[in-house]
């Protein structure tokens, strides 16, 4: 079945997200940390009257070798360096969260992958639902499902 | 229909948590600590209040949170009986209309259990501590 995909590339990987529900696209911003969260949470922050947990999906993914994130990040220029970076905000069962990536490519449509146990190297497979190819370029198809059930 | 809670916001490591009014006794200067070996790590001390001993606890060691234990005691009760935390500062008092977000999902461990949820303060959100939650 074809289905609209936000492709984005964290540590340069090209990633997609199914686009369901609404979608928020922001700039890098600063989350409010939470002292003893989990190490690949940023914090949470407040956009429109809703809070959302906000994920470092780098290090959900284990595509970042960089230290914890949070309380105990204050490395110099830390947050200078993520000032390119975006976050966009999602919902998967009903929970609002969101996913800080390195940068948005586009929307694309795509046909579901078929075969989730395809293989996959360095990452996480927690997470991903399958591959995809544009022009050959390999996209690494996203389910957060199971983002909420760690720990 | 005016139903503003009222908090007090307190500060660590350069962060704001708030404690419900209805649960502060005091806000005073840590002073006559007395270490007791017997207390574990997050323990300062034990204190004298109004003629009986409580317990101290730096908040700073339960949120593994870094830098020294600081300069702000505040008493407060809980359903484990009158406690000390030491905090960086008692900062200001948020009355809201807004009620507590709960924690959302995925951000920490569930079985942890000091936080009741996020407040908004103006621009800022505000972590709510669980007093009753902090004492192991």
């Amino acid at each position: 079945m074809m289905n609209n995909y936000l492709l984005f590339r964290v540590a340069e990987r090209l990633l997609g997200v199914k686009l369901q529900g609404a979608i928020e696209i922001l700039p890098w911003r600063r989350s409010r940390p939470v002292p003893l969260a989990y190490s690949y949470v940023e914090g949470v922050m407040e956009y429109r009257g809703t809070i959302y947990p906000v994920f470092h999906l780098a290090q959900v993914l284990g595509l970042s070798r960089t230290g914890p994130i949070g309380f105990t990040a204050h490395a110099p220029g830390g947050d200078e360096l993520r000032k390119g970076q975006s976050i966009i905000l999602l919902e998967e069962g009903g929970k609002p969260f969101g996913i800080t990536v390195d940068s948005v490519v586009k929307m694309a449509p795509l046909e579901d992958p078929k075969d989730p146990s395809a293989e996959i190297k360095g990452i996480d497979r927690k997470l991903v639902k399958g591959i995809q190819f544009i022009d050959d370029q390999e996209i690494t198809l996203l389910n957060f499902e199971r983002l909420f059930h760690a720990g | 229909m005016d139903d503003k809670i009222r908090f007090l916001i307190l500060s660590l490591d350069g962060e704001g948590f708030a404690i419900p009014i209805t649960s502060l006794l005091e806000i005073t200067v840590p002073r006559n600590i007395q270490k007791d070996q017997k207390l574990s790590e997050i323990f300062e001390g034990k204190l004298d209040y109004r003629g009986k001993m409580i317990p101290v606890v730096n908040l700073k060691k339960v949120l593994k949170l870094p830098g020294n234990p600081g300069g702000a005691l505040i008493v407060v009760k809980s359903s484990k009986g009158v406690l000390g935390l030491l905090v960086d500062s008692a900062k200001e008092l948020l009355e809201t209309a807004l009620k507590p977000v709960p924690m959302p999902r995925g951000v920490l461990n569930p079985s942890l259990n000091y936080y009741a949820g996020i407040l908004r303060n103006r621009e800022d959100l505000v972590v709510l501590l669980n007093e009753d939650g902090l004492l192991p």
